[in-house]
């Protein structure tokens, strides 16, 4: 963008305070708003299947910080309800318009729901906020018998290493074979044996026939014909992409927001796009558009979507990380590093790492409590897979009659 | 005279009761932070304002947020 003094930032996660931090850095000295559409400051959003469930740490601990003056207006919980790009407006509840010469979006995901799952019983929850985290505990605490959780992705496996932790029977109730199954059959033949070790229930394979509510508890009937009896039920199936609000937009909406390699928003000329919502080629791979779910991916789209509105569509540069994502379950820290969901083939690089093969190319990597060797296979994967070539560094902001900028002020 | 110069730049200190020593800092910010064989992190606690944007940069990217950065300048 090269004139007009308010940027919007729809979506206050962890995404658009980095996107709103890199804005200030740069000197843009126009006004910022973000929207977020819960009640708090950004927070550290993976403690809610951690620290926030076991009660180790309340919402405020997790407050995120900043690293520089924001001076920011906050809009929170507040959604976003509409946008319109031939009128730069976003559109807020009550009939609300506000302007804007320059939008980021970064609504993140909302979590999946499982049909025939009766979300409306307080007992039944998705783990997303920190609302999510303290209705669990309240139903947690209503009764002794155990937790159930549906899905044996990560946010599973970490909810089921939180109960384990506060001494709760647990049960993980899946459809695939083994848990993290995506991540190969060596780390899933781990984190089964990890759960094993810690008496954390697996039902694999398998899903739920009927929900049997009764006053105190819930029965799962399993179509393996197993019967589990919980005290709440945790539903951590996957998210899909908040876009709700994009549609009629002109913006094109598939899965996420599709996105040029700049993470400029296809369909407009003043919308970048950061965290789980942005679908684009990431060009060190190839130039599938792709979303990616992390949480250190969410970090680095907001300052590249920053610094790129910043420098405009024209001067904007290819967005182009080595993606990188951590899980603790238990004692044991789970790295990956690339795209492991591209590979055809596993290998093993070493003890503890494995690593995830595309048409005789390393693309990807997971560790199993192997932090040292991580850093050593992301500098290789990084030296393998290089980022193409690129220009300019991030643009200054030179506001609409070239202000001075306001990070050189004293 | 602005305040880090007084107390003498930018200052880093890890919450050991938060870090698991993922090593995300070392890959964000060499030479600051390094994950020894013995899996301890060892860091510098007193960084140049050169240095105070990559801390920055580690701080930010700590999957425990477990990094503290005072003093930085600007």
């Amino acid at each position: 963008m090269s004139d007009g003094d308010r940027i919007v930032i729809a979506g206050a996660g962890v995404a658009g305070l980095r996107a709103a931090e890199r804005l200030r850095e740069l000197g843009f000295d126009g006004e910022l708003v973000l929207i977020g559409d819960e009640p708090r400051r950004p927070y550290h959003r993976p403690s809610v299947s951690k620290q926030l469930i076991t009660g180790a740490a309340r919402p405020v601990d997790m407050t995120l910080k900043s690293y520089t003056e924001l001076d920011a207006r906050w809009r929170l919980g507040t959604r976003a309800t509409h946008l319109d790009t031939t009128q730069h407006v976003v559109h807020l509840p009550g009939g609300e318009e506000l302007w804007y010469d320059g939008l980021v979006v970064a609504t993140g995901v909302v979590p999946r729901h499982l049909p025939g799952s009766p979300r409306h019983d307080p007992r039944v929850r998705v783990l997303r906020t920190a609302e999510d985290a303290a209705a669990v505990r309240r139903a947690l605490a209503a009764s002794n018998k155990a937790a159930v959780v549906i899905g044996g992705g990560l946010i599973g496996c970490e909810f089921a290493a939180s109960m384990r932790q506060m001494g709760r029977d647990v049960t993980l109730v899946g459809h695939a074979r083994a848990p993290l199954y995506r991540f190969g059959p060596r780390i899933a033949a781990s984190v089964t044996e990890l759960h094993r070790q810690h008496r954390a229930g697996l039902a694999m394979n398998t899903a739920v026939r009927h929900w049997i509510s009764t006053k105190e508890t819930f029965g799962l009937h399993l179509t393996n014909n197993q019967l589990v009896v919980a005290s709440c039920v945790v539903l951590a199936i996957g998210s899909v992409p908040a876009v709700d609000w994009l549609r009629g937009s002109g913006l094109t909406l598939d899965d996420g927001v599709l996105c040029e390699p700049t993470l400029f928003a296809t369909g407009a000329e003043d919308v970048v796009v950061a965290g789980d919502v942005a679908r684009w080629p990431n060009l060190r791979f190839d130039d599938e558009p792709r979303r990616v779910e992390h949480w250190l991916n969410a970090v680095e789209s907001g300052r590249a979507a920053a610094e790129n509105l910043l420098a405009g569509r024209g001067q904007a540069r290819p967005f182009t990380p080595l993606p990188r994502a951590w899980s603790s379950l238990y004692e044991v820290r789970l790295q990956t590093i690339g795209l492991p969901a591209l590979a055809e083939d596993t290998v093993r690089l070493a003890d503890g790492v494995t690593g995830f093969v595309r048409a005789g190319e390393l693309v990807g990597a997971c560790g199993w409590d192997r932090p040292k060797a991580m850093l050593y296979w992301t500098a290789e994967l990084d030296r393998r897979l290089p980022a193409p070539a690129t220009t300019p560094a991030p643009a200054r902001w030179s506001g609409p009659e070239a202000r001075p900028a306001v990070g050189t002020a004293p | 005279m602005t305040l880090h110069r007084i107390r003498g730049g930018p200052r880093l200190s890890v919450d050991n009761d938060r870090c698991e020593r993922f090593g995300t800092c070392e890959w964000e910010a060499p030479g600051l932070f390094e994950l020894g064989r013995d899996g301890r992190l060892r860091y510098r606690r007193r960084v140049s304002d050169e240095d105070a944007e990559r801390a920055a940069a580690a701080a930010r990217c700590c999957p425990m947020q477990a990094i503290v950065v005072r003093g930085v300048p600007g």
